[in-house]
């Protein structure tokens, strides 16, 4: 076993959680945040109005951490500041796996008490060897075994991709939204002011880690650039990582002054870092998510050229626009395609050039499928793309009962015998609310959908360059 | 060792600044082509060397006190002759006495006046997080006015030195826009992998800057070098 993963493992797998400093006030979320918890649960609370309230919730509190009669893994700490040193003491003596630091008001609030505290921690941690994660963070998820930041994210089901943030929110949003598109996370990690443990540290766990697949980043500022630099560049080649960089702009890095105590970095920096290393920038958690869904959903491209395929004629004209201005190519066909069109394609009101305008022929699921097929199959195509307008494909179904159904079990179908990666816009126009049904179905599919033409487009830009860089 | 011993001088003097003639004969060292470059201490050696050399040749002062040898007269181009070369020897030496009376003159370099190419810089610089980092850019008006430069952080692999020459907008121009004579891209490359090697193993240096390279379609040369190393 790797150091880093030995010096980490029960962190991030613990079998023994204490929560330090819970309450009422905050409706208990860390307890109930580990009610599906597969492990030992321990409060530890010395505030006697608190006690009922934590034995309600069927946990058994001690007034001290050393008082527990066990072995534990992870802490959770939500105590004020000030008691932070003293908890951070407790955990050394007892030898803990790690210790989350959910307690703000160190470095981030540039006052001369809060950067003394952290001072104070840092310095006993590092002393001690003490896992210490933040502090200002919520720590760690790992859903397999029902670690979670609150009752409200998904426990049980672990899935393929490790999130590492300066940031909780984003931590918990990845979760969330990922979740709704099919990306569901085997280890996250929050770890805000990074005092002990960095972001390289969680990046070289991850990288080890096999329920890993894919490992997305939210960084504010590194500590030790050098050793991310090598580690980074050595991981990218296993594995694809994607970074989404907070406080790019001046304005921004006032913030991650304020929100991690972080530093400001050159942007072109980070921009050449990233590509140097064969990883994949991104700039915001939908293109995190967007890239993740293509990568995970659809096959690796090997080229640049798209063949486009959208249900009218005026999104013909604007998808054609949004691949060829992400950097896609979106060639003519060979004259074998057009042959095929030919011979069955309703040309009235129609178009098959490339981009495709399929109006004319959308009531035919064979035609609709027959399209995508040629597609795949023209040799100066590498991905295939098909819109999915949603007030079109709702008018058919006044005509043809559970058309959009039947449409869905037809792309499963094509999806599985395509040979390259195929992509699909879900239009919503207005129908926002059936917007999401209909993505649900396609993410039961491992159909990949985007909302709009630009997103898919970068994503698959996205996509193309990382495979492109991995190939030379 | 040549670099050691130019480092060990410059630190003697507590300088940080190398003058053109040590940067470029660091830059010998590390394996990068330059114009030939040789330290006349008196007119008759200027004009043995430029002889030595070939024409035309170019003079210029060797001054760790003159930092724009340009706007102190200390720079003569295009020189054919052997009297063209004793005279400008003579026009430098008046120049810099006048403009700079307390300037520490170590001589006058001597070197090929290079046939010119398109312009190319390489530099390097220390990122407070990261470290050395090499900058890839067209010179001249490109880089200066549209910024027209690429990034990689050392060590760079034959990857990323391609990548970072191709990176830029005015690649074209390097593959011989308009009937241009092409650059020998795979010399870039290589002169870029030098460098990283080089400032890899030499903390003690700061900066980096080689401007202009004249890139041909046969190799290239360092035109103009400057090195700072660390206080």
């Amino acid at each position: 076993m790797k150091d880093i993963v030995k010096k980490l493992d029960r962190a991030f797998n613990p079998r023994s959680v204490a929560v330090v400093g819970d309450k009422m006030e905050m409706g208990y979320m860390w307890l109930r945040g580990l009610a599906n918890f597969q492990g030992r649960v321990y409060s530890v609370q010395i505030d006697e109005k608190e006690l009922a309230g934590i034995e309600a919730l069927g946990v058994k509190n001690y007034f001290s951490l050393l008082d527990i009669p066990d072995e534990v893994d992870y802490v959770i700490v939500a105590v004020p500041r000030a008691a932070a040193p003293k908890i951070v003491k407790d955990c050394i003596e007892k030898k803990v796996g790690g210790v989350m630091l959910f307690t703000s008001g160190f470095a981030e609030t540039n006052t001369e008490e809060g950067i003394r505290l952290q001072r104070v921690i840092t310095e006993m941690a590092r002393e001690a060897d003490l896992n210490l994660i933040g502090p200002n963070c919520v720590g760690i998820f790992n859903p397999k075994i029902g670690l979670c930041h609150a009752i409200d994210q998904y426990s049980g089901d672990g899935g393929n991709v490790g999130f590492i943030s300066q940031s909780g929110t984003h931590a918990t949003f990845f979760s969330m939204v990922g979740r709704a598109n099919g990306i569901m996370v085997s280890k996250s990690v929050s770890y805000g002011n990074a005092v002990v443990l960095d972001s390289t540290d969680y990046m070289e766990y991850l990288g080890e880690d096999e329920d890993t697949k894919i490992i997305g980043l939210y960084i504010e500022g590194v500590k030790k650039g050098r050793q991310f630099f090598s580690s980074l560049r050595e991981i990218a080649k296993r594995k694809p990582v994607l970074i989404w960089k907070g406080g790019e702009t001046e304005e921004g890095s006032r913030a991650t002054a304020s929100h991690t105590a972080s530093l400001a970095e050159s942007p072109l920096i980070w921009d050449a870092l990233i590509r140097q290393c064969g990883a994949i920038k991104v700039d915001s958690l939908d293109e995190m998510l967007d890239v993740i869904k293509a990568l995970l959903y659809a096959k690796p491209i090997t080229g640049s050229r798209v063949g486009l395929c959208a249900m009218t004629g005026g999104q013909s004209v604007v998808i054609a626009d949004a691949f060829a201005k992400a950097g896609l190519e979106v060639p003519l066909l060979t004259e074998r395609s057009y042959r095929e069109f030919a011979s069955f394609f309703d040309i009235i009101g129609s178009s098959y050039r490339n981009p495709l305008d399929i109006s004319s022929n959308l009531r035919s699921m064979d035609n609709i499928i027959r399209c995508i097929d040629i597609l795949n199959d023209d040799e100066r195509i590498d991905a295939v793309v098909l819109e999915l307008s949603l007030v079109f494909l709702t008018r058919l179904g006044w005509l043809i009962p559970n058309f959009f159904d039947s449409l869905i079990d037809a792309l499963t179908l094509y999806k599985e015998r395509a040979s390259k990666p195929f992509l699909t816009i879900l239009i919503s126009a207005h129908a926002e609310s059936e917007a999401i049904e209909a993505k649900k179905k396609l993410v039961e599919r491992g159909i990949p959908s985007f909302p709009s033409f630009e997103r898919g487009a970068k994503a698959l830009k996205k996509v193309a360059e990382y495979y492109r860089l991995q190939s030379l | 060792m040549v670099v050691d011993e130019i480092i060990g001088a410059a630190r003697k003097e507590g300088r940080t600044y190398l003058t053109e003639l040590e940067s470029k004969q660091i830059l010998e060292e590390a394996g990068i082509n330059t114009t030939g470059i040789r330290l006349a201490r008196t007119r008759e050696e200027a004009i043995s060397f430029s002889k030595e050399m070939g024409f035309p040749v170019v003079l210029k002062i060797v001054s760790p006190d003159v930092l724009h040898k340009t706007d102190a007269g200390g720079v003569e181009l295009s020189l054919n002759n052997e009297d063209e070369v004793g005279k400008a020897y003579d026009r430098i030496i008046s120049s810099i006495k006048k403009h700079e009376p307390n300037a520490n003159i170590q001589g006058v370099s001597v070197q090929n006046m290079a046939r010119p190419g398109t312009e190319v810089i390489i530099g390097m610089s220390k990122d407070p997080q990261f470290g050395p980092v090499l900058m890839f850019g067209l010179g001249g008006i490109l880089v200066e006015v549209l910024k027209d430069v690429s990034f990689r952080i050392v060590p760079l692999t034959r990857r990323d030195a391609r990548e970072m020459i191709k990176e830029i907008k005015g690649y074209p121009i390097l593959e011989g826009y308009r009937g241009q004579e092409p650059a020998d891209v795979a010399v870039l490359e290589e002169m870029l992998l030098k460098v990283s090697d080089f400032v890899e193993n030499r903390p003690e240096i700061k900066e980096l800057d080689i401007n202009p390279i004249f890139a041909y379609s046969d190799g290239a040369l360092a035109v103009d070098a400057r090195v700072i190393l660390e206080s």
